[in-house]
């Protein structure tokens, strides 16, 4: 059964990254966008998401859950050592949703547009380069545990471990895939009349893209973060990265021709391919800290919560993919009909 | 102020904030989806009109309950992470079950919203039902996890640790019905005579007299009847508190000396120094009969409790008056409502638009005032006698700017939400 809580960590997890990343991504695309073009992605992105991006976000609330209940000692230190990034998370995941909803349901369309609008951008930034923080800090090997908190300053307990050039580049990569994700998706929004602005975005957010990650390895490698150099010699990891960079060519070709279902399909496989890289580097020890790894399996809950746990996410699974796929499809149904 | 009550006025702050958005974000889908079966079935566009307004209400609160819902969910482990290592394992169920309800919800809702003209009608509008059937169902599973708090179960504490954990147990804990029947009785009649009260000014103000009518006759008959219901619910829980949590009870009443045939105390002031309450009304005997059903059963004081195992009375005290009083006028004012359906030249006299205005916000104020009595109760203990709350505190220091940051956002996204409603009410208003 604990394969089963597994299969739906991961699974939410690559849920979550896929459809709120493509989410974030919409924002920080409309936010680096021209004047003119911004009002259009605020429409396309309303029309894409507007029926399914509350659904994208239950996907965190799902991994949270799952983390408490069989693996409450792992999420302990995280909510304890990580209480900053995941309280700005919270705050960009807030600001967002209601920037989102404030925006469109509005009854009068006036100048208090600019200031949901500037919010929803600002926040679709930060929340994903936030989201990328934590995890480069629970892989960073700084975070310190301990029970002494006299010995040490808050510095170093609550904010070093997180505020440090490597989390940093992680949270650029990620808001960078997210930013790939969102243009991939917008390329196939456009209606035929206008030209395609996405399709020179898409090209700017996949070098980002390769920049980012580069960045984050070399500065993994040179500042000798145990993570990176461990990366670099798993042969799983580096051939799956391998594949999602070699996933680009088929990409570009469906992009080219305007598949717009393979572009998505490959867009989303390479970052699922990259994240996948990322987790099986070291797993199960998902949290290094400077002295210690700390290991997702070591403190599972006892075999009969994980049963439970295990069978409650079954039938909820049962309950929501069939609805959540309907939904998917009826929106998607009712926009070639248009 | 220390960090053990910085983390608990976040903890309240955002508990408060959290439970008006989450209440009208599932109780308004019913509100909704009647007017929406009166379009379907009378094909008369006031109603029409009033779904796709209300509907706006429901997308606005639902999203508001969402993000304050999954900053609870994260708060939860941010502020008492030695609660959440021990009570997680044993109350996921009931947040995993929650998390699957909510999933349909916004699912559904997703339908509802943009499915208008899109997909069949029947089906628009089964999807709008799902929306609050699941939103109910979120409601009761989240107030089960908190009634564990109270009567913790399907566990062994053995030597200061949970063992023989049954999830199932834990869900289905003595306190989850009395909990959740209370708390979702009390969403109907807050939400039906806000709704209600906020239609009930546009009538009295002479706006668009017809719409809001009809309006507020759909929102106040799910407010009334559930006030109405109310006190038996209110009953069976002090029956369950007397028996599971006699100190909660005590602090409740400000019952400070063991006595049989204890008198019921209503008002009063409370002085928590000299353990005396003055300027009280006296009910003799009708305390032991509240609790327990017998006019002569003693009732444990707070006196005879450890000192350091009662909450602080006062608070207790008023906001559970406050909660009785409240409910009681919403209670006669209910069956008033009843009582003008007959009387239909009521409906054409200014006070009753007034009266009802006036009722507005105090549904909300005896929803949040139960929620104290509840949880400022319960105190030391976050999980009652096992557990207390300065042991499940984070170690992280500072969370006094952490809940004044809280406190801006919130106060802020309340500001925020007020004047969207009255802009979309003011847009209804001047709309033809």
């Amino acid at each position: 059964m604990l394969y089963v809580v597994l299969f739906f960590l991961m699974f939410s997890l690559l849920l979550y990254v896929i459809l709120a990343g493509a989410d974030f991504g919409a924002g920080i695309v409309e936010l680096f966008s021209s004047q003119k073009n911004r009002h259009l992605t605020k429409k396309t992105v309303y029309r894409v998401m507007g029926p399914v991006w509350e659904a994208n976000h239950i996907w965190i609330i799902l991994m949270i859950v799952i983390l408490w209940v069989g693996f409450p000692n792992f999420y302990n230190v995280l909510v304890v050592y990580l209480h900053i990034p995941l309280t700005l998370i919270l705050l960009g995941i807030t600001l967002r949703g209601v920037a989102f909803v404030f925006r469109h349901y509005d009854a009068y369309q006036d100048q208090s547009q600019i200031l949901y609008d500037w919010m929803f951008r600002i926040s679709s930034l930060i929340t994903p380069i936030f989201l990328g923080m934590t995890f480069g800090a629970m892989v960073s090997g700084q975070i310190v545990i301990t029970e002494d908190y006299t010995n040490f300053t808050f510095y170093s307990l609550f904010i070093q471990p997180w505020l440090n050039g490597f989390s940093v580049l992680v949270g650029l990569f990620f808001a960078a895939l997210c930013a790939f994700l969102a243009t991939i998706l917008l390329i196939g929004e456009v209606d035929e009349n206008t030209p395609n602005i996405y399709l020179k975005k898409a090209k700017i957010a996949t070098l980002v893209v390769v920049i980012s990650g580069f960045l984050v390895l070399s500065f993994g490698f040179v500042q000798e973060v145990y993570f990176i150099t461990n990366f670099m010699q798993n042969s799983y990891s580096l051939g799956l990265v391998a594949l999602s960079a070699v996933l680009i060519f088929p990409l570009l070709y469906s992009i080219k021709k305007e598949f717009q279902i393979a572009s998505r399909t490959f867009a989303g496989i390479q970052v699922v391919l990259v994240l996948i890289a990322a987790i099986i580097a070291h797993f199960p020890n998902l949290i290094i800290t400077t002295t210690s790894e700390i290991s997702l399996l070591e403190t599972t809950a006892t075999d009969e919560v994980i049963s439970v746990l295990g069978i409650s996410l079954i039938i909820g699974g049962a309950i929501i993919l069939p609805g959540l796929f309907h939904l998917f499809k009826s929106f998607n149904m009712i926009k070639i009909l248009e | 102020m220390d960090n053990l009550d910085a983390a608990r006025l976040q903890m309240a702050f955002t508990l408060i904030f959290h439970i008006v958005f989450a209440c009208i974000g599932m109780v308004m889908p019913f509100f909704m989806v009647v007017a929406h079966k009166k379009w379907l079935n009378t094909r008369n566009p006031i109603y029409l009109k009033l779904t796709k307004s209300w509907q706006k209400g429901v997308a606005i609160f639902f999203v508001t309950g969402a993000v304050s819902g999954t900053a609870l969910s994260f708060e939860l482990g941010l502020l008492w992470p030695e609660f959440m290592k021990h009570a997680g394992p044993i109350i996921g169920m009931p947040f995993s079950l929650e998390g699957v309800a909510f999933f349909v919800e916004a699912i559904a809702l997703g339908f509802y919203l943009y499915g208008w003209d899109k997909i069949p009608e029947k089906f628009h509008w089964i999807t709008g039902i799902i929306v609050g059937v699941s939103g109910v169902a979120s409601g009761i599973l989240v107030v089960s996890a908190n009634a564990w708090m109270n009567a913790p179960s399907g566990f062994d504490y053995i030597n200061g640790e949970f063992l023989n954990i049954d999830p199932v147990q834990a869900l289905f804990n003595p306190a989850w019905f009395t909990q959740a029947l209370h708390m979702t009785l009390a969403a109907f009649t807050a939400t039906g005579f806000a709704v209600a009260g906020i239609h009930a000014y546009q009538v009295y103000k002479n706006r668009q007299v017809e719409l809001h009518k009809k309006a507020f006759k759909i929102a106040i008959t799910f407010g009334a009847i559930a006030a109405i219901l109310q006190p038996f619910s209110g009953d069976l829980s002090a029956k369950d508190i007397a028996q599971r949590q006699p100190a909660k009870l005590a602090a409740m009443e400000a019952h400070y000396e063991t006595q049989k045939g204890a008198p019921l105390y209503i008002g009063g002031i409370v002085d928590a120094e000299k353990k005396e309450v003055s300027y009280k009304l006296e009910i003799p005997k009708a305390l032991s009969f509240l609790a327990f059903g017998d006019f002569n059963a003693e009732v444990k004081g707070l006196n005879d409790f450890p000192q350091d195992e009662i909450p602080k009375v006062p608070i207790v005290h008023y906001a559970f008056q406050t909660m009785v009083g409240i409910g009681t006028l919403l209670l006669l004012c209910g069956i008033l409502f009843f009582v003008s359906l007959k009387k239909k030249k009521w409906w054409n006299n200014k006070k009753y638009w007034l009266l009802f205005t006036v009722l507005a916000p105090l549904g909300f104020i005896a929803l949040e005032a139960g929620w104290i009595v509840t949880e400022t109760g319960r105190q030391p203990w976050i999980i009652h006698n096992i557990m207390k709350t300065e042991d499940a505190v984070t170690p992280m220091p500072g969370m006094i700017y952490s809940f004044y940051m809280y406190m801006a956002v919130y106060a802020l996204l309340t500001i925020a939400v007020t004047w969207l409603m009255s802009r979309q009410i003011k847009s209804l208003n001047n709309s033809k």
